[in-house]
């Protein structure tokens, strides 16, 4: 591979790649607005300019500027090199290039600040990009100074109603518009665009249009300033409060990797941010994905229950074994979900093929509903793929429906609140189920165990590409609920079996051990976005 | 198993400090004498108290102001005048037309080392003119139980919106809930001096006092 030099790291390049690229690959930032990995390099924000030293026995390309002399308090004429922004600049094999070290890439970087914050409102306090904004890190970085400006700031439109998800506030905006380019290039609806010029420019919505669709919230995301931000989060929280968990979202069978920003005072959860994988959902994730953060408290099975009455799950375990004491055994039938996690997938195999000897097995989730070409997939449960290959000839839930009305089947183990469809013809049978969240299952159920949801445990997911991801616990178990696979433990316990497994690290070895070929994704992100 | 540990030498300087019990002299051993001399020694000092302060030489060590060298009073029909910078119980400062200052930002809450404020941010609705401009708490609730009095919050507050100036210590009451203090009841607390002073006059958004220009009043 070749490589050039920055600042006397060698950086590797494939060809045609621009120096900002390269570096950020080499976990070198160059600061930069309007450049994402993601998206086309317009090279308008001026910030990644750096110094490109000229071939050995050749001339700099320089340029006479007239500077202030503090000394004399005179202009004088100096010499200083062009600076060429990184984000558009080809690295070339041997290049020396100057960023942090060259004093030059300083000064400009100084500048372009100080225009930048030229007219900006400096209402950081107010501003939900406060804490993770770029203005702040590169001020710090590069700014400290102090505003010369004599000038009143020009006022600009603020909390402007885009749409349904997002407000704008002129104001705040750099103009790097990546907002614009991503409504483009990623979700190829040009919806967005420039008006006016100078310093009153700002971002507006073509006309007699809203910005919506299902990729709005990505707009937000890529705004590397507080002028976009969503009405979902808007002055929820500040972020310096937020803990962060790798999570993968549970919207869809696409399995998008994502940061779950939850506050731990309040056990809450408060958004989801893209996480950047290139094999599964490179920069991006969609509207309905990143509101299913709210999955995590919404709709929640909080307190077992038996017969439709809260109970202790002490007390609900007791009604199951009163359920299924001297029930045939092989008899009964068990319904895995896509909506659970390999672990307890696995948990509740395990349970069924030992302790009932059953392979009566069916699988449950949500119906399937909108996809598109970009990242949304039909299939709206998050480990289908992963149930296939745990149990590969499980039946659908219609035909549990089928089987119970016809009366072949009477007793039901099940995992999972949701399914596909009509599920009040299982009121014929005696069905247990553990379930993190209301659903068709839960109203019909006996014995309801309460589960936690994917946020508040670890679990492993195989995407509708076969990548097997996890999850990690952001929030702690809400309510009583526990795991499900610890849930059957104490079933299994109950109905008087200790079960053999006891961790989820036992687990997850038994899962490996079971198909080793099971290909991971890609742990760390092969380009960094920001 | 017992462990013992080597006693510890004493110093030459407790020795030099050592008290020699009174020596037994007939006095002392019949008891009665030295009673009588020293209530003699009280009383001398009450009649010469008394006398200073009828003749009005000595003030009254309970009924007069404070004075260099007394260090009693009666509290609390009489008060120790707290320093002027005391950080006493919190306080909500108002606008002109009666809102809290307060914008929400949360920086008191961040700066707090005991976590005891609470703050539910609100944006204006749509057509105020402060909206976009800034939020304002729909919720502000300090725990006065937690709070430690260190004032952290008054010099986090970009918009001289909470203050502690109004002379109070913290309150003691019957029941826990009674030291939650919400929004009205410190809007409702004056300075020291019973007025709702703060600093920096604001120009609201809108105001032609406000500053800025905007598109309409851009000169090019």
């Amino acid at each position: 591979m070749p490589t050039f030099n920055y600042d006397g790291h060698q950086v590797a390049f494939e060809q045609g790649e621009t120096i900002i690229a390269a570096c950020a690959r080499a976990g070198l930032e160059i600061p930069h607005y309007c450049w994402h990995a993601g998206l086309s390099a317009p090279a308008n924000c001026r910030m990644c300019l750096v110094e490109i030293l000229p071939k050995p026995g050749t001339r700099a390309v320089s340029l006479d500027i007239v500077e202030l002399d503090d000394a004399t308090g005179q202009y004088k004429t100096v010499q200083k090199p062009k600076l060429q922004p990184a984000c558009q600049m080809a690295a070339a094999e041997g290049l020396e290039v100057k960023g942090d070290t060259s004093p030059h890439v300083h000064q400009a970087r100084k500048s372009v600040q100080e225009f930048l914050l030229l007219n900006h409102p400096v209402d950081c306090p107010i501003c939900d990009q406060s804490g993770e904004c770029k203005l702040q890190d590169y001020w710090l970085e590069h700014g400290q100074f102090k505003k010369r400006m004599r000038d009143e700031p020009v006022h600009k439109p603020k909390a402007v109603s885009f749409g349904p998800t997002i407000v704008y506030d002129a104001e705040r905006c750099v103009m790097c518009t990546r907002c614009v380019r991503f409504m483009e290039e990623v979700a190829k609806d040009p919806v967005l665009e420039m008006r006016e010029r100078g310093n009153l420019n700002e971002i507006a919505v073509a006309p007699g249009r809203q910005l919506e669709g299902h990729y709005t919230f990505m707009t937000e995301h890529v705004c590397p300033v507080g002028a976009l931000t969503t009405k979902d989060f808007r002055f929820k929280a500040r972020v310096w409060f937020l803990r962060t968990a790798k999570s993968v979202c549970q919207g869809c069978a696409t399995g998008c990797n994502a940061h779950l920003d939850y506050d731990p005072r309040y056990n809450r959860a408060y958004r989801y941010r893209p996480r950047d994988n290139m094999a599964v959902n490179k920069f991006w994730m969609c509207d309905e994905g990143m509101v299913t953060y709210t999955r995590a408290h919404e709709g929640r099975v909080l307190d077992s229950r038996a017969n439709g009455a809260s109970a202790s799950n002490a007390a609900a375990l007791a009604e199951a074994n009163q359920l299924f004491s001297g029930v045939n055994k092989s008899g009964v039938a068990f319904v895995l979900s896509a909506q659970h996690s390999l672990e307890d997938n696995w948990a509740l195999r395990q349970f069924a093929t030992t302790l009932f000897g059953s392979n009566a097995f069916y699988v449950s989730g949500a119906k399937n509903g909108y996809a598109d070409d970009i990242l949304i997939s039909a299939d709206k449960n998050s480990n289908t793929a992963g149930v296939k290959q745990l149990v590969p000839d499980a039946k659908p839930f219609e035909a549990l429906v089928a089987d119970v009305a016809a009366g072949r089947v009477r007793h039901i183990i099940a995992l999972g609140g949701d399914a596909p469809s009509d599920a009040s013809a299982l009121k014929a049978a005696t069905l247990v189920t553990l379930a993190s969240h209301e659903g068709a299952l839960t109203n019909v159920a006996r014995v309801v165990l309460a589960t936690t949801s994917w946020a508040e445990q670890s679990g492993s997911y195989v995407n509708v590409k076969g990548l097997t991801q996890v999850s990690d616990a952001a929030l702690a178990p809400q309510g009583s609920s526990k795991p499900a696979w610890q849930q059957l433990a104490d079933l299994s316990r109950v109905l008087g079996s200790d079960a053999s497994w006891t961790k989820l690290k036992q687990i997850r070895t038994l899962l490996d051990a079971e198909s080793p070929a099971r290909p991971a994704a890609a742990a760390s992100p092969a380009t960094p976005a920001e | 198993m017992a462990v013992t540990f080597p006693k510890k030498p004493v110093s030459a300087r407790a020795q030099a400090m050592h008290v020699e019990a009174a020596k037994r002299t007939i006095t002392t051993q019949a008891y009665l004498p030295e009673v009588v001399r020293g209530v003699a020694v009280s009383m001398q000092h009450f009649f010469t108290n008394t006398k200073e302060m009828l003749r009005g030489e000595r003030p009254d060590p309970v009924h007069e102001r404070l004075d260099p060298g007394i260090s009693t009073i009666s509290y609390p029909e009489q008060k120790r005048p707290y320093p002027e910078r005391f950080r006493g119980v919190h306080r909500l400062t108002v606008r002109a037309n009666g809102d809290p200052r307060c914008v929400a930002c949360l920086c008191c809450s961040t700066a707090c080392p005991a976590q005891c404020i609470f703050i539910e941010p609100g944006e204006y609705p749509e057509g105020d003119s402060r909206r976009g401009h800034e939020r304002f708490p729909v919720r502000f609730v300090i725990d006065e139980l937690r709070c430690i009095f260190c004032g952290f919050c008054v010099e986090a507050c970009p918009c001289d919106a909470i203050r502690m100036d109004t002379g109070v210590h913290a309150v003691p009451y019957d029941s826990r809930d009674q030291f939650i203090y919400k929004k009205d009841l410190l809007m409702s607390f004056v300075d020291r001096d019973g007025e709702r002073r703060d600093d920096n006059p604001r120009h609201e958004p809108g105001d032609p006092s406000h500053p800025g220009i905007d598109r309409k009043r851009a000169a090019h």
